[in-house]
């Protein structure tokens, strides 16, 4: 589904709408370039479910854990940006994190998205729309922390089916 | 000389101590898949109960998998600072042997098959040899289908054993007439056992040459066609 989330509240109030449906063993891909707010989405998405620390980007230590209260689950919060192999990816063991009571959100998870199986895409792109001056320069951050933001849901295998209506009319307002 | 043994290839935390007189203790946790909160107290509790004091083990013996990764890194790094604290040497045996060995006693085929997750599992496959079991075929990991079809083409009596054979019953009993029974875990007191025949014979390495088998799917590099973009 692709919605469109005009401000960073935007964006972070459909990370909490999806967050209010995400159950351990989901797999979470952020997809989407440098500055489309990946980790700004993690943050709605944790704070969402009571995470109080603050959720840093995992980039240099690879997988961020943050339990959640109430619970005995998980979240996790990964990046592969460093990475260089498929099996640099398997290593981290994203799956059998999910499956021991964990919900993992993965940012550049697109690039090696089979070695990761059943997953949701979040895809985060600037709405160019939104700026007019966007040259397009090249130094990753040119369309603002603030603005509008096109956001693409995508289920990869069957894990989201019986969530999909539900989430569906959650983000209905944000439709495009 | 008394060997430690720590298992944790599987959701299964296992701890066992033996040397000359045998097995003299076991641990084995197979619910909660808390491996790292367990092991621990776990090793403490077999070393008390079997009052034996740590500086009377001369060897430490670990599961090296294939497995679960997170449970094989959680009972190898502290089989390692183990073995480095105490100045001692490591064997390392690997989850298949030890889900073949308890099963020598039988004539057919044994077939250790690991759940791999995602669909995919472990597997080897073993024959009974005078005083234990020898490995026939290569370990490998891939869907359950590839492993019906690798029973399929040996078309021999076999037995599979196994937490990926407990899961994935059906569709290996459908594809292929076989026994599926226990053990489901790998059992730490086989590792003593076989790590104690391994010792005998100074069969053992340095702490730093102890590595998991991880069985992968073959590697690629990923493409970072966005990110070379942008850097």
């Amino acid at each position: 589904m692709l919605l469109r989330a005009d401000s960073l509240a935007a964006t972070q109030a459909i990370a909490a709408a999806l967050a209010a449906l995400a159950r351990p063993g989901d797999v979470i891909v952020l997809a989407g370039e440098m500055g489309a707010g990946k980790t700004a989405f993690a943050q709605g998405f944790g704070r969402a479910l009571g995470v109080t620390d603050p959720i840093t980007s995992p980039t240099f230590t690879l997988v961020h854990s943050y339990p959640l209260p109430g619970a005995k689950q998980t979240l996790h919060h990964a990046d592969l940006y460093r990475l260089e192999t498929t099996s640099d990816v398997a290593d981290l063991a994203l799956h059998e994190l999910a499956e021991f009571g964990g919900i993992v959100l993965v940012e550049w998870g697109d690039v090696a998205a089979a070695a990761l199986g059943d997953h949701l895409e979040v895809r985060l792109e600037p709405d160019d729309d939104d700026d007019e001056d966007d040259g397009d320069d090249d130094d990753g951050d040119e369309f603002g922390l603030d603005g509008a933001r096109l956001v693409t849901i995508e289920a990869v295998g069957p894990a989201w089916a019986t969530r999909w209506a539900r989430l569906s009319s959650e983000l209905e307002p944000f439709r495009c | 000389m008394l060997i430690l043994g720590i298992e944790t290839a599987t959701e299964q935390v296992g701890v066992a101590i033996g040397g000359h007189e045998g097995i003299i203790a076991t641990f084995e946790v197979a619910r909660g898949r808390r491996h790292a909160e367990i092991l621990t107290p776990a090793i403490e509790f077999v070393l008390r109960q079997a009052d034996v004091d740590v500086d009377e083990l001369g060897c430490i013996a670990v599961d090296v998998g294939p497995g679960l990764f997170t449970g094989m890194r959680v009972g190898i790094s502290a089989a390692k600072a183990l073995a480095l604290a105490l100045r001692v040497p490591m064997i390392g045996i690997s989850s298949l042997d030890l889900l073949a060995f308890p099963c020598r006693h039988t004539d057919r085929v044994v077939v250790p098959v690991i759940d791999a997750r995602k669909g995919e599992v472990f597997w080897s496959m073993y024959r009974q040899v005078p005083g234990g079991v020898q490995q026939v075929s290569a370990p490998t990991v891939g869907p359950v289908d590839d492993l019906v079809a690798d029973l399929l083409a040996r078309s021999q009596e076999a037995l599979c054993v196994g937490d990926g054979a407990e899961r994935y019953r059906h569709e290996i009993l459908e594809g292929y007439h076989c026994e599926i029974s226990a053990p489901v875990h790998p059992s730490p007191g086989a590792l003593v056992q076989l790590a104690h025949a391994q010792a005998l014979r100074e069969e053992w390495v340095r702490p730093a040459e102890i590595e998991p088998i991880y069985l992968r799917a073959p590697d690629a590099q990923i493409n970072w066609a966005t990110r070379e973009q942008r850097s």
